[in-house]
């Protein structure tokens, strides 16, 4: 028995168990325990609860019976409990965005098994397709997302030219990806960066181009794999710079409209106003990200302290500037 | 008697009845409870709470031929039992890929699986190979069961009181939206999920308004969103920011490539004030050419600044 496990955990897994056994007389026990994710001491206990339950008058007729020999399972009992109970709202929508997720992902249905099983899901759900959910997990191209799944499902080096946001500028690497997710509307690859020598995170949507190459990098033994940060990181900044957000601490002060701010970045809030405005630490790896931060919230906000990226008064002006150049010549 | 025995006893017998038991009679049905008295109503409240936090669909009725009527418990079958929904092995095996490749936390699709016949085993071993998590909100759970019932929700946002007939939920740039129609406003609104203060309540009024079809469902840039008229900008992006560009844009923006590898995006804006903060992305590498007004709008913008 698991121990966090509470009746109402154990209560749940019976209702779904009792009926699955019933449908399948003479189960072996270990196929069971399997299925439902348990050890067979684990699943042995939990139909030990099931021998007391059953109607009134409690006669012999009226309980569960449970047979188990030869590492095998037969239970019987009256007809309640003939099907699982209906799924939660909760389980319901974590199924069907989970297929509509996967769905929008090209190449992930290949004989349309699961478009059907949505879509009698969802009817069974009372849910037709003007109403009901929908999952993006984020933009990408369909083929770079493709090739780099295959790459990392068969260890194959890539060369791609990545435009670092953060950083304003753009680099050739060869990376050897392992893992390929979304995450907060994102899509992101590790790999092993032979060009910076390390493990790396970078945005899909960011690889301009992509093509396989015979050069492996020297990744050692292990590929270069290192475990990821646990989310990807939210902010711009820290994305195709490693792992661990490098970085100095740039305190602003923003208008009320610019609450978002500490709403989307990790920040650290020093005092808030009575109007709403606030003064924040925020933590930036270069000065481009920052620049395009100043732009975005005009004159409501001010830089206090410029993390040495520059002067905290000219550094919004000197930006706007550099991009008003272009629009003269 | 351990208390899943009695949740179990307490079901079957609420289940199989087709007439409300009261609480008094169960107290003789079921094993396991104390003596009637204030321990018993303590025992059997803190049962109904449980069996309705599982999602059991415990009805409270009057007992028919009960004068002054009496209240009886029963849990309906048709709303019990989890109506088949015919799914085939390689069927079943698809929906159990995709819980497993895409997580949401805490809203148990292990579990749904189990009810709908799936193995969990598969899940234990191919827990790391999740392509992507998406986060869970409270709401979520109480706002799809208003959709598929076609009841109103009513929540507080950024301080005002709403009340919404919900039509969908959208996942997008790692957020939780709802698409509903907003009764206090009588018009469609988007709210996001995790700016709803506290718990949304669902009131069993039948909505009304009609859901419109689903017209778009491509992956929408906050500037081709609202009621505004659409204006064609172009945008001139550098050679080496193309690539970038081209895939933040999407299938809804048209292009021209220069000879010098620069490129001219076509791009439909809706809202010009969100395109322009995507263009300032760009910083120096790209230029808005046209239309006049709209290059000026940004010489001003960027002219307040500098």
């Amino acid at each position: 028995m698991k121990k966090s496990e509470s009746a109402g955990d154990r209560m749940r897994r019976l209702l779904a168990l009792m009926p699955w056994l019933r449908e399948r007389p003479g189960v072996e026990i270990a196929d069971a325990a399997t299925h439902f994710g348990l050890t067979e001491e684990q699943l042995l206990d939990d139909l030990a609860v099931v021998f007391m339950v059953g109607l009134p008058p409690y006669s012999p007729d009226a309980l569960v019976d449970v047979i188990i020999e030869d590492g095998k399972i037969w239970i019987s009992y009256a007809d309640f409990f003939r099907r699982p109970m209906r799924l939660t709202p909760g389980q319901g929508l974590a199924l069907l965005a989970a297929s509509e997720a996967l769905l929008s992902v090209q190449g992930s249905d290949v004989d349309g098994s699961l478009a059907r099983a949505l879509e009698k899901l969802a009817s069974s759900l009372d849910v037709t397709p003007e109403a009901g959910v929908e999952v993006r997990l984020g933009q990408a191209d369909q083929g770079v997302l493709r090739e780099l799944r295959d790459a990392a499902g068969s260890g194959q080096a890539l060369e791609i030219s990545y435009y670092s946001y953060g950083r304003d500028e753009l680099t050739d690497r060869t990376i050897l990806p392992w893992r390929v997710f979304a995450d907060s509307g994102a899509w992101y690859v590790e790999a092993f960066c032979g060009t910076a020598g390390g493990a790396r995170l970078f945005r899909v949507d960011r690889i301009g181009s992509l093509v396989p190459t015979d050069t492996k990098p020297d990744a050692g033994p292990d590929g270069g794999r290192r475990a990821g940060p646990e989310k990807a990181p939210d902010t711009w900044a820290t994305v195709g710079a490693g792992f661990e957000s490098s970085g100095s601490t740039v305190r602003l002060q923003l208008g009320p409209e610019a609450a978002w701010v500490s709403e989307t970045y990790p920040c650290e809030v020093v005092s808030t106003f009575a109007d709403g405005s606030t003064v924040i630490d925020i933590m930036v790896s270069a000065r481009p990200w920052l620049e395009r931060l100043l732009l975005r919230l005009g004159q409501s906000s001010s830089v206090i302290e410029g993390g040495g990226f520059g002067e905290p008064a000219s550094l919004r002006t000197d930006a706007a500037r550099r991009i008003l150049a272009r629009y003269e010549r | 008697m351990s208390k899943v025995e009695r949740l179990l006893n307490l079901t079957a017998v609420l289940l199989e009845t087709r007439i409300p038991i009261t609480a008094d009679d169960l107290r003789e049905l079921v094993e396991g409870y104390p003596p009637p008295g204030p321990s018993f109503n303590r025992a059997f409240e803190r049962d109904k709470d449980d069996l309705r936090t599982l999602g059991i669909p415990l009805v409270v009725e009057s007992v028919a031929h009960t004068d002054p009527p009496l209240l009886g418990y029963r849990i309906p079958p048709e709303q019990y039992y989890l109506p088949d929904p015919g799914l085939e092995q390689d069927e079943l095996a698809a929906l159990n890929l995709a819980a497993l490749t895409i997580r949401l936390d805490d809203l148990g699709s292990g579990e749904a699986l189990w009810k709908l016949g799936a193995s969990a085993g598969a899940a234990e071993q191919s827990a790391n190979g999740a392509v992507a998590t998406i986060p869970s909100d409270e709401n979520l759970g109480p706002i799809f069961s208003a959709i598929t019932a076609r009841h109103t929700v009513g929540f507080i946002y950024r301080g005002d009181s709403r009340r919404v007939e919900p039509w969908r939920l959208d996942f997008q740039r790692g957020r939780w939206y709802l698409t509903g129609f907003d009764l206090d406003r009588n018009a469609e609104r988007n709210f996001r999920l995790n700016r709803i203060d506290g718990s949304v309540t669902v009131e069993a009024i039948t909505a009304t308004a009609e859901r419109p079809a689903n017209e778009t469902r491509q992956a929408r840039q906050a500037w081709e969103i609202g009621p505004d008229l659409v204006t064609e900008v172009q945008l001139l992006v550098d050679a080496d920011r193309v690539a970038w560009a081209r895939q933040q844009l999407g299938e809804a923006a048209t292009s021209e490539l220069n000879d010098d590898g620069d490129v001219i995006f076509t791009v439909p804006v809706v809202q010009v004030n969100a395109f322009f903060s995507f263009v300032i992305g760009f910083l120096d590498h790209a230029e808005i050419l046209g239309p006049p007004q709209v290059r000026a709008d940004f010489i001003d913008l960027l002219g307040d600044m500098a």
